[in-house]
This record gives structure tokens, C-alpha cells and sequence, in this order.
């Protein structure tokens, strides 16, 4: 059993923290604040007077906003003041063991400064274009616009959508709102495609907000559609894994625009991931499989001339592929927006833990450091159960679609020297997955898990080529750290089911005791694990070191 | 089943153990004290303490373990042995989940287990040395194992407590002396849970808001039950709803003394007209009004004071009579656009009153942007999208702003750079009315003054249930397949659940509707009231069982009816009536002990309610 963190940071170490006084800010109309805040550090926002919203989302005048871990910007229309002061310094220390958490800025920020060149008027109108598009659509009796949002890396698509989101939101409509980036969690974990209608606010301090809990929330709880997609990019085996997932999303997508008059009326946003803007090989492929799956009628670019440019001559002014396409004449058009100055790379760091606190937010909730804040909106505790399964009992598969430049990476593992994995006579099957292989191999019971072995790579590689293999006992112990989505689907689903399969939730691998075949899991509800069939996201997102602790 | 007096005992017991949040030596003893009066229920006793130390949040876990402590220090015997069966998985389990502060005070505390108690002439351990050793065991395995990985990874330190900090300061005695914990993440939205965190105000601020607190739920109570009686009184149903918003406002935020002092004006002001039966007592006269320290217009904002003050000048007889239109008036009034800052000579003499001690901000708009041209309220409508849409697109006439309606808006790249503030309205002034918890917008129409009540009944509710909630273990929730998902329709926060109670549940339940209904469901939200919760089913003499709906949010008792005011298992109601209807108040007749036959009393268990389609847990 692993119990990380024991006795091994002592509270006596947390600086002594020199708060800053709050400080005030004004904003001339049209303009925007933009901040910064580490991870481990928090400030709180009041607004004082006149209106302000932080990506789409309106601010309450004089509610305490707590941020950490966030590169942000409030931007206002007419003008305000804002409050910024300092947090209580979190607790958790960064990775590094330092705690230079807190910057020079206001409230400590490690950046903060007010900008009035923002694009936001272009994409308050992109938000009116979209309404004028729905309006007609809905005398016409049409379907509502269809978005997809493009455009490389820190570009700000998801603040885009955000934006979109949230202006829809307040005229009462409904968008679908479609993440199809699997770096970026919406509403969950990374390593997920996910869909989901907003009807209500979003969080401010929490982005997308929460999906449900147990108990109630401050901020009406979402209600998503997972799958898992535990790669980090979309191009991982040529598109093998992403596009029948993106096409399952899209049918469920499709069907619930039907049935829904709401959704029918307001249309899709898609947020797709930025690697597909980035010009690698597959990806127009990938993003054409992506506008004809979900029929998009618009596509917006962002922060990529010659991105623009190829969409322009592609699909400019053809017809959309919906079936109602020829009835209406409906045709895409392809538009490109600004990029903010705002927008800012956000480095590797940054965007690790950015996916840990996802992670962790899942299991624990939102854990802000309340203390002295009794009117933060958004802070729940959850108690997640922590239990020890026979690694056996469990039906786990494991993607083994090896991209070449993940592949040192991934051999590095120091943990793993010391089962003798290395010893292990290499070369026994010729399937490309020797990663895969090494892996599963643990010192025990050599040869009948190599029989059994080929059997199911048999299987899986007879049935339906789907890249997805059962992880047999005993417990590799690169388990440990990683996540496990339990799927829908029964344990004695075809691969393919598996895959295409929408998940209930996610498991976190506290320890494997490989010798016991026990693993110690962290599982979001207490009570037993469901039996079905799951996928190890091995790959992505990388592994959370001492969640339990 | 077990014996019945045990399980009652048990019950007691368990509900004063959810009280106990934070490590109160008063609570603790008092915990002792009961455990010490029944040792006959030890191990009913025991059994409630080990579930509640595993159901309960991970802040709560060390006071629920302090009572432990306690009472196999003081009381010993029968609940060494009970306790002792389970120690390793309640401690480990505990320990797993709380931060790495808490951990020493766990580490502590089993150290003290391996001694004798203090002064006592038994020479054994607290424990039986083969229970701590095998934690202590397990525990140091933990550490060398992390330990050996992190040199291994060769990686730093890694500390992953998770944002709370406990209490320091006592190192010896495990249980410990009375100290506020001051880590209550739950107390953010406590009711009248003042916050220890921030230094006092004045002089004992947690009187005051504690009876402030009082005045406030007595008003409430009494504006309710003039509610049930004249249900259509429009008068009385705007005091509720102000009297809800100030409550929760009161509820989520710090109030300085000068608010708290305004408030208590309020409420001394509304108190007094009352003819009715309300109870209220009266507020305590103020102290005289001090110029306020800084600007706080923050919590009563100007709406809820507008709100406040109709309900008060429709119901009282103001020394200075308001013109009749005026209360209709004041809502919009902040965000009327004005030309001056000087407040609008109209004013109530109360707005006024506050204005002038700065409690308010002045009557006039934020600057607008869209220059003068922004359009008089009263074309607003015009812009709400949901009327927008059913018109067909023929331009607003009123639309007096440069460009107009969004149909203009070409979808284009050039076009994108058009400025068109115009538009913004629709986003901000067409919606004037603001809630002033979460900023959402509501039309200055009176469908948006009810759509916003019902919101506010939202966020009151919802607050109430949070602070229900920190009692019990929050979980994620799994997420729904796909079938599920493609049948839900989002619910809003504007769909008041209040007077629905027993039928349409928001737009979350609205899938059950179309299914057969023919049994109709039968339950209602389990009361938060513990001496409610504990009456029994007045003809079966059985209690109710909580189960947790996810659809309604909220604990409900399933196949039970409120009949006159007292809740009936809805199956023996029925049983019971069914020879034909009821007169009109008539009540069944109890039966006392024991039912007369087993059989005779079936529990509908095919009742369609709410949850059924989704999980059903049953409250631990």
C-alpha cells in the first residue's frame, strides 16, 4: 500500500506569506484585465461596480471570485472596478518543492495587466451572426448552426466556445457544446471526448463547471456524454482510435438534436483540438472527417492565415453534408477571427498540472482553499472510497497504438527496472506492440500468459483490427498513478464495443501489489466496482503521482 | 433485525454524531457520556461510529475519531472489543483520505492507543497491541514503499494535501481541548455558521447574526403562512420572495455590522406592521446609525432592497405616502439610464435613507456605451430573444440603436470587424433585472420577475441543501450512457421545484411523463427537521427510510403522503381509506404497537418516483 506524502512535508516549511493589500482596478469600456495565477496560489476578484464577464460568464457585483491555477481575462463592455486581493496560500506545493507560487501582480499574480485591444467585439458579432443563422433557421424550421472552432494550440478556441457558449446561454438557448480535444478535459478528466447542453450559466471560477454529484451545487451541475480517448493527440495510429469515436459522438450528437427541440434550435459548437490545425500529416483528412460526421455549417479559424486559407478553397460556400442540406441549400461558410493578445502559451508545465487538478477535481472536488472565504460559489468537498480489487476480477483493456515519438518516453520508467522486465526474453511474438508486451510480462507466470497472449491478439487482430487489447493478470505495474474509465459496455464486449462505448467514470490506480495481484483503486463512489469492461488509460493523461494522499 | 431499542439509541446517536463538525471537546465529551449511559447498545453504538467515520467528508473524520478516542479511554471495555474488530480499515481507510496535518494527529493518537490510559491502574494498552500493530504496520509499509519510489523516480517531493489546513497547536492529548477548527470548507455556505477565519466585528457578532438569523426564519415563517392562506395576494407573495432573497444573501456572505444593522432595521421594520400571528420577536432596538466604513452597497443591493421595500410600503402605511406607481418603478431604477448621479426625486424616503449613509450606490446607470441612442425600457422587449424568435425577422421599429437587429449581422470575416455595440444590449440592458448571487440576467418583464423569484428560490434552496449536504459524504455521480443522455433534457434554475412538489420535476423528470403514469408517484422531500424525521408513520408506527434522488436533488421519503399535515406511508393510507373516500379531515385511526398483521401492510415497492430510472442510494 501506498500512502504518498506521509510525514514528509511538514507544515512548518509554508513561507511566511507576504500578502499584498487589494489592490483596485478600473476598466474602460471595451477592455479587459488579463491575469495570471500559478498553481498553489489563489486570488479573489470582487467586481464593485459595473459589469464584467470572464469569458461570456457575467460576474455577480460584489461576489468574492477565487481563481488559482488559471491564465485568464475578465473583459467588460461598459466599463468597471474591480477588487483583486490575495488568497490564503494553498497547500499544495508545486512540483518542483518550491513555492514561488505568488508573483509580483496584483493579489499576487504572477502576471496581470489591462488591455483594451481585445477581439471581442468580433466574436460578440460572430455570437450575433450565429443568432441571426438560428433565427432564420428556426423560421425555416431548419437546424440551428453547426460550429466548428479551428486554429492551433493557445489560440483561444476554448475560450471562443466559451464565449459562444455563454452568450447563447443568455438568450435562452441551448448549444451542444462537443470537446473534441483530448488534452483538454471539458467537464472531466483529459483523455475524453465528451458532448454536453449548456442551459445554464458556466462556472466562472471553474470554467466548463461540474458534472453531477451526489449532492447539490452552487452552479447547476452539466450533464456530459464520455468517451474515452486515453491519447494525447487525435493523429495517434493514423486516426484509427479518434475517428469511429468522433463518429459514435456524432451519431448520439445527431440523435439528441433530433429529439430536442432546444438543442435543435441553437445548434453545435465544436471545439477541436489543436493539433489538427497544425498542418501534420492526416490532419485535413481528420478535420473533413470531423465537419461531414457533424455536418458543421460554420467554420471559424483562429490565429492560422494558411489554416484559413485551405478551409476557404475546401469548403467555402459547398453544401453542408446534412441531409437537409439540398432541401434548404444549406451551405459552410468559413470565417476567421482574431486570435487575443491575450492569448498565452501556456507551457508544459503549466498544462500538466492544469490536467492533474482536473483529475484530482474529479475524485475530491473542488477543494479552493476556502478558509476565510465563506462566500466562495463553488467549493465542494468529495469524498471518493479508496478499495483493493484482485486485479483479475477486473476486465481491462489497454490501447496499443504506439506513436514513435511517444515511444522513448514511455520506455523510460524507472519503476519498472526493478521487476526485471528487462531480463525477459524480448522477442517472443512479432506483433508491433513489443511495448505493449514488455509490459504485461511480469516475472511469475511466463507461459501461460504467452499463450494466452496470442490467443487474444488473435482475436482482436481477426475480429476487427481494433487496436484495443485485454490487459491479463498479472497487475503491470505501470498501472500505478494512472487512470481506468470504466465504459458501458459488458465485459464480454467485442473490442470494437469496448471503443465505441461511452464511459461512467474513471478509477485511479493508488498501488499494485503485483506479487497479491491486488490493485488499491480510488473510485469516485463508494461501493463496488461496476463490472464492466474499462480501458487503462496508459498513455494519456500521464500519470498523477500521490492523488491518494 | 436487531433489537429495536439499539436501533433507536443507534439513531440518536448517529444524528448527534453528524453535528459534530469540528473538534468541540464539549461535543466529544458529551458523545462520551451517551456511550457511557449505554453500554447495553455498544455495539450498535460502535457500528454507527465506524459507519459515520467512513461516511463522513474527510474534514470530519477527526472529530468522529476523537470520539473514538474518547470513549475507549473513558469507558473502555465493551467498545474496546467492538471498535477493535474493524480498527484497521476505519483508521486506514481515514487516514487515506485526510491531509497530511491530520495524518499526525492520527499518528499521535494510535501512539497513545499502545499505552495504558493515563491514570488508570489497568497496565494494558487502550487497545490489544495485535490491533495497533498491525496499523502501524501498515503504515510504515506505506511510507518505505513511497519512500523507495520517490528514489526511484528520482523525482522531488511531492505533496499533494489537498487545500485544507487543521488545526495546530495541541500535540499531546489526543482529544483535545476545545478549538474552532478553522478549516471549514462547508462553512462557506453554513447557515449562520459565522466564519472563525475573520476577525470580529463589533461585539459578539455570532449573537447578533444568530438572532438575526432567528427574526429573519420566524418572518419567513409567518410570511409563509400567510402565503398558504391568500396563495394569490400578490403583496404577500413579493414579501416572501424578498424575505427568501435576504435570507440568502444572509447565508452566503459575510455581513459587516453596519449590514447586519440595516438588516436588522429591515426586519425591525417589517416586524412591526404584522397583525397576524407571527411570533417574530421583536428586534432589539438599534444602536444609532454610524457612517458606514467603506463603500458596502455590496449586500443588499439596490434590487433587494427595492424588493424589500415594496413588500414593506404596500403592507405598512409609510409616513410619506409613495405614489402608486412607484414600487413598479424602483426595480428598474438602477439601471434607467440617467443623465445626473443625483438620485430620482421620487425616491422612497428609506431608499433615500440609505442612499445617504452610502448603502446604496446613487441612482444612476453604469456608463453606456451605444451612446444615447440606447433604447427607453420600455422597447427592451422587443429585444428578448425568445419573442425575437417567434416573430418573424421584420426589423424592431424601436430599435433605435445605429444598426439595429441582429439579422444584419452577415457571416463573414469583414463583417466580424464591425463594431456593433448596438448589439450588446441584448446581452446586458434588455435583461436589467440581475440576481445578485450568480450575475444572470432576467428581462424587466413580469415573466422575468417571476422566472427570477423562482431562481432565487433556487439558490435559496440549493443553499439549504448544501448545508444538509456537508453532514453527509458527497461522491461524483457516474456519468449516464448514451440512451440516457439522449433523453435528458437540461433542467434550469428558473423552474421553480417549490410548488411542484409532487408532480413535475423540472425538466429532469420530464422523460417519466411520457411513460405510464398509471400509479401515481408518491413521495415527498424528506424533512430537514429532526423531530419530523423521526415521527412515524401515524398508522403503522414504522419510520420513514430516506432514499437520495438524483433527479430531485434532494432525499426523499418514497410511497408516502402528506395528509393534514402528517406524513403517511402512502400504502397504508390507502389501506386505510380505501373502503371509500375520506371525509374531509378525517384522519386515521392509529394503530398502537405492533401492526395487527404483517401481511396486512404492503410497501408499494413498483411506485414509479422520481430515481427509479437512475440510482437510488439509501442514506447510510
Amino acid at each position: 500500500m501506498s500512502l504518498p506524502g506521509l510525514e514528509l512535508t511538514q507544515p512548518s516549511e509554508e513561507r511566511q506569506h507576504v500578502i499584498a493589500p487589494p489592490s483596485q482596478i478600473t476598466l474602460n469600456s471595451g477592455s479587459e484585465w488579463r491575469f495570471e495565477v500559478a498553481f498553489g496560489h489563489t486570488i479573489r476578484v470582487k467586481l464593485l461596480t459595473g459589469t464584467a464577464e470572464l469569458f461570456g460568464t457575467e460576474l455577480a457585483e460584489s461576489q468574492t471570485y477565487t481563481f488559482t491555477g488559471t491564465k485568464a481575462a475578465i473583459f467588460t463592455w461598459h466599463g468597471c472596478e474591480l477588487e483583486i486581493s490575495a488568497g490564503e496560500p494553498s497547500s499544495t506545493t508545486t512540483v518542483d518543492g518550491s513555492t514561488s507560487a505568488a508573483g509580483h501582480g496584483a493579489g499576487g499574480c504572477q502576471s496581470e495587466y489591462t488591455s483594451d485591444d481585445t477581439p471581442m467585439m468580433e466574436y460578440a458579432n460572430m455570437h450575433f451572426a450565429l443568432e441571426a443563422i438560428r433565427e432564420e433557421a428556426a423560421s425555416e424550421g431548419k437546424d440551428g448552426p453547426r460550429v466548428l472552432l479551428l486554429g492551433p494550440d493557445n489560440a483561444g478556441k476554448t475560450s471562443l466556445a466559451k464565449i459562444l457558449t455563454s452568450y447563447a446561454t443568455k438568450l435562452g438557448g441551448q448549444p451542444l457544446v462537443v470537446n473534441l480535444d483530448p488534452t483538454e478535459g471539458m467537464l472531466n478528466v483529459p483523455g475524453t471526448l465528451s458532448a454536453t447542453v449548456f442551459r445554464t450559466m458556466l462556472d466562472v471560477e471553474n470554467g466548463w463547471g461540474s458534472s453531477p454529484m451526489s449532492g447539490p451545487s452552487p452552479v447547476p451541475v452539466k450533464l456530459p456524454l464520455v468517451y474515452s480517448y486515453p491519447l494525447p493527440s487525435p493523429l495517434e495510429g493514423e486516426g484509427s482510435v479518434y475517428r469511429p469515436i468522433v463518429s459514435r459522438l456524432a451519431l448520439q450528437v445527431t440523435e439528441r438534436m433530433a429529439k430536442d427541440e432546444d438543442v435543435r434550435k441553437t445548434g453545435i459548437i465544436v471545439d477541436a483540438p489543436g493539433d489538427l490545425s497544425s498542418g501534420k500529416p492526416g490532419s485535413l483528412e481528420m478535420i473533413n472527417h470531423i465537419v461531414t460526421e457533424f455536418a458543421i455549417t460554420n467554420i471559424v479559424v483562429l490565429g492560422s492565415e494558411r489554416l484559413y486559407s485551405n478551409m476557404v478553397k475546401s469548403y467555402d460556400n459547398k453544401p453542408s453534408s446534412s441531409a437537409a442540406a439540398v432541401v434548404f441549400d444549406e451551405r459552410v461558410s468559413v470565417v476567421k477571427l482574431s486570435k487575443s493578445g491575450g492569448c498565452v502559451d501556456r507551457d508544459a508545465l503549466f498544462l500538466k498540472k492544469t490536467r492533474e487538478s482536473q483529475i484530482r477535481s474529479y475524485f475530491f472536488g473542488n477543494t479552493l482553499p476556502t478558509t476565510t472565504l465563506p462566500t466562495s460559489t463553488s467549493a465542494i468537498t468529495l469524498s471518493p472510497s479508496t478499495l483493493q480489487v484482485d486485479f483479475a476480477s477486473l476486465t481491462v483493456y489497454n490501447y496499443t497504438v504506439v506513436s514513435t515519438e511517444d515511444e522513448d518516453e514511455d520506455d523510460y520508467d524507472p519503476s519498472q527496472l526493478n521487476t526485471g522486465d528487462s531480463f525477459l526474453p524480448g522477442g517472443n511474438d512479432n506483433y508491433s506492440d513489443v511495448k505493449q508486451e514488455t509490459d504485461r510480462a511480469a516475472p511469475l507466470p511466463g507461459i501461460v500468459g504467452l499463450s494466452s497472449d496470442h490467443t487474444t491478439n488473435a482475436n482482436s487482430y481477426s475480429s476487427s483490427n481494433v487496436p484495443l487489447k485485454r490487459v491479463l493478470p498479472p497487475a503491470p505495474s505501470a498501472l500505478e498513478n494512472t487512470l481506468i474509465a470504466i465504459t458501458h459496455a459488458s465485459t464480454s464486449a467485442s473490442p470494437a464495443d469496448v471503443r465505441d462505448a461511452s464511459i461512467k467514470g474513471f478509477l485511479y490506480v493508488a498501488n499494485v501489489d503485483a506479487d497479491k495481484g491486488k490493485i488499491m483503486l480510488l473510485s469516485p463512489i463508494r461501493g463496488t466496482i461496476p463490472a464492466q469492461a474499462m480501458i487503462w488509460a496508459r498513455r494519456w493523461p500521464d500519470e498523477v503521482v500521490g492523488l491518494v494522499g | 433485525m436487531s433489537n429495536p431499542v439499539s436501533d433507536e439509541v443507534a439513531e440518536d446517536y448517529k444524528s448527534s454524531l453528524e453535528d459534530l463538525t469540528n473538534n468541540d471537546r464539549f461535543q466529544i465529551s458529551n458523545l462520551t457520556v451517551i456511550a457511557k449511559e449505554n453500554t447495553e447498545h455498544a455495539e450498535a453504538i460502535s457500528k454507527v461510529l465506524e459507519d459515520h467515520i467512513r461516511a463522513t467528508p474527510p474534514p470530519q473524520k477527526l472529530p468522529a475519531l476523537y470520539v473514538v478516542d474518547s470513549i475507549v479511554k473513558n469507558v473502555g471495555t465493551p467498545y474496546t472489543l467492538f471498535l477493535g474488530r474493524k480498527m484497521y480499515q476505519t483508521f486506514i481507510n481515514a487516514y487515506t483520505l485526510v491531509d497530511p496535518q491530520t495524518r499526525r494527529k492520527l499518528d499521535e493518537m494510535l501512539k497513545t492507543w499502545k499505552e495504558p490510559v493515563p491514570g488508570s491502574l489497568d497496565k494494558r494498552p487502550v487497545f490489544p497491541p495485535h490491533i495497533t500493530r498491525d496499523i502501524e504496520n501498515a503504515l510504515i509499509k506505506a511510507r518505505t514503499a513511497f519512500l523507495h519510489s520517490q528514489r526511484q523516480r528520482g523525482q522531488p517531493e511531492i505533496n499533494r494535501a489537498r487545500g485544507s489546513v487543521t488545526p495546530t497547536g495541541w500535540t499531546n492529548s489526543p482529544t483535545p481541548p476545545t478549538m474552532p477548527r478553522p478549516n471549514q470548507p462547508y462553512a462557506n455556505n453554513g447557515q449562520g455558521i459565522p466564519s472563525t477565519g475573520t476577525p470580529p466585528h463589533g461585539h459578539r457578532p455570532d449573537a447578533e447574526l444568530a438572532s438575526l438569523h432567528r427574526d429573519l426564519e420566524a418572518l419567513i415563517a409567518s410570511a409563509r403562512n400567510d402565503f398558504g392562506n391568500n396563495p394569490f395576494n400578490q403583496t404577500i407573495q413579493q414579501r416572501l420572495k424578498s424575505l427568501l432573497d435576504l435570507q440568502g444573501i444572509m447565508q452566503r456572505q459575510q455581513l459587516s455590522p453596519e449590514e447586519r444593522k440595516l438588516v436588522r432595521d429591515q426586519l425591525a421594520s417589517l416586524t412591526t406592521p404584522q397583525p397576524g400571528p407571527s411570533a417574530a420577536p421583536v428586534p432589539t432596538p438599534t444602536p444609532p446609525p454610524q457612517p458606514p466604513a467603506q463603500s458596502l452597497p455590496s449586500i443588499l443591493n439596490s434590487e433587494t432592497i427595492a424588493e424589500l421595500l415594496k413588500a414593506t410600503g404596500v403592507n405598512q402605511t409609510p409616513a410619506a405616502p409613495i405614489p402608486p406607481q412607484m414600487p413598479n418603478l424602483l426595480p428598474q431604477m438602477p439601471q434607467m439610464p440617467s443623465a445626473s448621479s443625483t438620485p430620482q426625486p421620487a425616491e422612497s424616503p428609506l431608499i433615500a435613507a440609505l442612499r445617504m449613509r452610502g448603502l446604496l450606490p446613487p441612482a444612476s446607470a453604469p456608463p453606456m456605451m451605444g451612446s444615447n441612442a440606447t433604447p427607453p425600457p420600455a422597447s427592451l422587449p422587443f429585444l428578448i430573444p425568445g419573442q425575437l424568435r417567434s416573430t418573424p425577422p421584420v426589423p424592431t421599429p424601436q430599435a433605435s440603436t445605429p444598426v439595429g437587429h441582429s439579422s444584419t449581422v452577415p457571416m463573414t470575416t469583414t463583417s466580424m470587424k464591425i463594431p456593433r455595440m448596438g448589439l450588446v444590449v441584448s446581452l446586458y440592458e434588455a435583461k436589467s433585472n440581475r440576481c445578485g448571487t450568480c450575475g444572470r440576467r432576467f428581462p424587466a418583464t413580469d415573466e422575468g420577475r417571476e422566472k427570477k423569484a423562482r431562481h432565487l428560490d433556487w439558490h435559496f434552496k440549493t443553499n439549504q441543501r448544501m448545508v444538509e449536504a456537508t453532514k453527509r459524504a458527497q461522491t461524483r455521480s457516474w456519468y449516464v450512457d448514451e440512451g440516457d443522455w439522449v433523453q435528458s433534457r437540461e433542467a434550469d434554475d428558473d423552474q421553480g421545484t417549490a410548488d411542484t412538489e409532487a408532480n413535475a420535476e423540472g425538466a429532469a423528470g420530464a422523460d417519466n411523463n411520457g411513460s405510464k403514469q398509471s400509479p401515481p408517484k408518491q413521495w415527498i422531500r424528506a424533512p430537514n427537521d429532526a423531530m419530523l424525521r423521526n415521527t412515524p408513520c401515524p398508522i403503522c408506527q414504522e419510520k420513514f427510510e430516506s432514499t437520495w434522488s438524483e433527479e430531485v436533488q434532494d432525499w426523499i421519503w418514497q410511497d408516502a403522503v402528506t395528509v393534514t399535515g402528517r406524513v403517511y406511508h402512502a400504502s397504508c393510507y390507502d389501506e386505510v381509506t380505501k373502503d371509500g373516500p375520506a371525509p374531509r379531515g378525517f384522519t386515521p385511526q392509529a394503530r398502537t404497537g405492533t401492526p395487527d398483521s404483517v401481511l396486512g401492510k404492503r410497501k408499494a415497492e413498483g411506485i414509479e418516483s422520481p430515481g427509479q430510472k437512475v440510482r437510488i442510494k439509501t442514506e447510510p
